[in-house]
């Protein structure tokens, strides 16, 4: 009984390993291949099916024929980081408020103000482009890092305060209390005695913040145009009639990295058992 | 130190509630300065209300609160300056013992040498001396809560400490010696202290006036003794005492009370009611060898030992009455006993409250 268990849960897991794994491993293969090497079938084992070059990555740092995808990434590192830290800064303050006050305006109360937060992800972005174009377009932000990143902190902003919101309503509300009573304001309350154990909470909601930052193609392929170019944008401008799959490949693995080892950091992080259990 | 005025203060959790379901029920009540005040009550009773009420945690549906004749009802807690300890530990995780004991100093700008003086004196006081480097996450729950008393005890300049069943988490062997640290340091600097608890050895020994509370009222406030030799009601007689106060069915003939057929003679006046119950406290009731007056033969029902005392439950005209006899006297050989309901020390009831109007001229 126990034995089939365990069979059938590492089988279950080697699948989903593979799914994973494989169009990882299918990229940093190709990236390391060029026009011979991709034509007339798949193959797996450089130096034996294919001669192994460098071609993709030259490609990607300005080489002939490639486009220096260092400057988009620059800027999806700038607007991605300012986004994140505006958003988790706003976005714990409203949470920390939604999670302790209780708010009432007219019919509209605590679950109502998260909902509507959370309701800007709902929304599908379409929607919000237009709005977005004119409002960037009124305060002459168009196609500007500063545009990009106020329509970047909208997008995050609600995941901060999702997170947040749910992570100090497991922090005893006497924490906040004792504060006060030791000779806190609520705002001292909230920078000295919850700040420093949301640690983990402030982590997840940066790492969820760091991924849809860094992602975000849509918006900034519809707000900037020649100025401001960000990684996402570079990687689909790299493709052309007859795709360059090893440019391609070495583009995307190099867009990926940050958030690659955001999340061996995270994770360690998470393996240290340091993130559930802080509070009692 | 400050007296605090409690005037017309209620709260309940419910907007719009009825008063009588209200969880505290409009209230006048004194706390005089440098007091130190027990409150008991079972749970749910609205104690722990009342403490959020005073320190500002929880603001009264309606009524007002004066502290030394200033009305601070809008104060917000970090202007009022009162300490106050939970029933069960709040520590700043982030913080290592020290920060912790030391935050409440810190926030009022004390300077630096002041609060290490302070910090281990009272670190000291707690036997929390030693792990003061210590995260304070790592403890244990019992030295978490010490460190939360500790916080509640540093600054002593508050105005009220306050005290919610700090010792319920705490180890019994340790609860008596630490009654007796936070006795030793509150003296130091004679705050006003309100103690919790839901234990009436803690209140009786530990204040110098108990308030018992019921439903959202405070139903008697007084000394222990007081509370002890004149309960004004029969849950109150109940409530405090180990064991409880007994409560036996009389019946009035003409102007004597009776019980068994016997007259019973008190010290009080006692109304003309349809339904008259006396009340008399297990410690003062006489086993004696010969009938005289106030004397009733009982029968023997059972035998309970009750730390250095005894406790007999005997039966009294079919109503079940304790008395506590002191060990050395040993098991009534026979199951007859007669026992005297000593004059001044039975208590009429009506309707469940303490019925007593001393006698004019007491002929004793
Ligand atoms: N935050 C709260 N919200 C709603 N009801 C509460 C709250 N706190 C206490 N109560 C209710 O008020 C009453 C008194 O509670 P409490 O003051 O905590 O009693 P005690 O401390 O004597 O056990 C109880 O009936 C309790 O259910
Ligand atoms: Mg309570």
């Amino acid at each position: 009984m126990s034995r089939l268990y365990a069979t059938f849960k590492y089988t279950l897991i080697s699948v989903w390993a593979g799914f994973v794994v494989g169009p990882f491993m299918w990229a940093v293969l190709t990236s390391f291949k060029d026009a011979n090497g991709v034509q007339g079938g798949a193959t797996y084992l450089p130096w034996v099916q294919y001669e192994p070059t460098l071609t993709g990555w030259q490609n990607i740092f300005g080489g002939a024929g490639g486009v220096d995808v260092v400057r988009p990434f620059l800027n999806s590192a700038v607007i991605t980081l300012v986004a994140s830290i505006i958003s988790l800064a706003l976005g714990a303050l409203a949470a920390y408020g939604l999670s302790r006050y209780r708010f009432k305006i007219g019919f509209i109360a605590n679950s109502d103000i998260i909902f509507f937060f959370v309701s800007q992800r709902i929304m599908p972005p379409v929607v919000l482009v237009v709005p977005f174009f004119f409002l960037l377009q009124w305060a002459n932000l168009l196609d500007t890092i500063p545009g990009l990143v106020i329509v970047t902190v909208a997008l995050l902003l609600p995941i901060a305060v999702w997170v947040m919101v749910d992570f100090f309503n497991g922090i005893p509300r006497q924490i906040d209390e004792m504060a006060m009573l030791d000779g806190c304001g609520p705002f001292g309350a909230f920078v000295r005695a919850i700040l420093p154990n949301s640690v983990p909470g402030l982590t997840v909601a940066a790492m969820f913040c760091a991924v849809f930052g860094w992602n975000d193609f849509f918006f900034a392929f519809r707000l900037t145009f020649t100025e401001i170019q960000t990684l996402p944008q570079a990687v689909v401008a790299l493709n052309s009639s007859i795709p360059p799959w090893w440019t391609l490949s070495a583009a995307a693995l190099f867009g990926m990295s940050p958030l690659i080892l955001l999340a061996v950091w995270v994770e360690r992080y998470l393996s240290k058992g340091s993130l559930p259990g802080v509070i009692r | 130190m400050a007296q605090i005025d409690i005037v017309d203060v209620g709260h309940t959790y419910t907007a719009g509630a009825e008063q009588e379901r209200w969880a505290l029920k409009p209230m006048r009540l004194t706390l005089e300065a440098a007091r130190t005040y027990a409150l008991v009550g079972p749970s749910g009773c609205g104690k722990t209300t009342l403490l959020n009420i005073l320190s500002g945690l929880v603001k009264p549906a309606q009524g007002r609160l004066l502290f030394d004749g200033s009305d601070v009802t809008a104060l917000p807690t970090k202007a009022r300056n009162i300490a106050q300890v939970f029933q069960f530990p709040v520590i700043y995780h982030s913080m290592t013992v020290y920060e912790n004991l030391a935050f409440p100093l810190r926030c009022r700008r004390w300077d630096k040498a002041r609060i290490e003086a302070r910090v281990h004196q009272v670190a000291e006081a707690l036997g929390l001396d030693h792990r003061l480097r210590q995260p304070a996450r790592r403890l244990t729950a019992d030295d978490k809560q010490l460190i939360s008393l500790g916080r509640g005890l540093v600054r002593d300049d508050v105005a009220a400490v306050l005290m919610d069943e700090p010792l319920t988490v705490i180890d019994p062997q340790l609860k008596l010696s630490l009654r007796r640290r936070i006795r030793e340091i509150t003296e130091q600097f004679r705050p006003t202290v309100v103690y919790v608890t839901h234990d009436q050895y803690e209140a009786m020994s530990f204040a110098q006036e108990v308030l018992v509370m019921k439903d959202g009222r405070v139903i008697q406030q007084g000394t222990p003794e007081q509370l002890f030799e004149a309960p004004a009601s029969t849950y109150v007689g109940y409530f405090i005492g180990s064991p409880a106060m007994n409560f036996l069915t009389v019946e009035r003939v003409g102007g004597q009370v009776t019980l068994a057929g016997r007259p019973l003679a008190m010290a009080w006046d006692v109304p003309d009611a349809p339904q008259i119950q006396v009340g008399v406290r297990p410690e003062y009731v006489k086993i004696v060898g010969e009938p005289a007056a106030n004397v009733f033969p009982t029968r023997v029902r059972g035998v309970r030992d009750h730390g250095p005392q005894r406790v007999l439950e005997v039966e009294l005209a079919g109503q079940l009455i304790k008395v506590k006899t002191p060990r050395e006297d040993g098991v009534p050989a026979t199951g007859q006993i007669l026992v005297e309901l000593p004059r001044a020390k039975v208590l009429p009831y009506v309707d469940g409250h303490l019925a007593t109007t001393p006698r004019a001229a007491d002929p004793e």
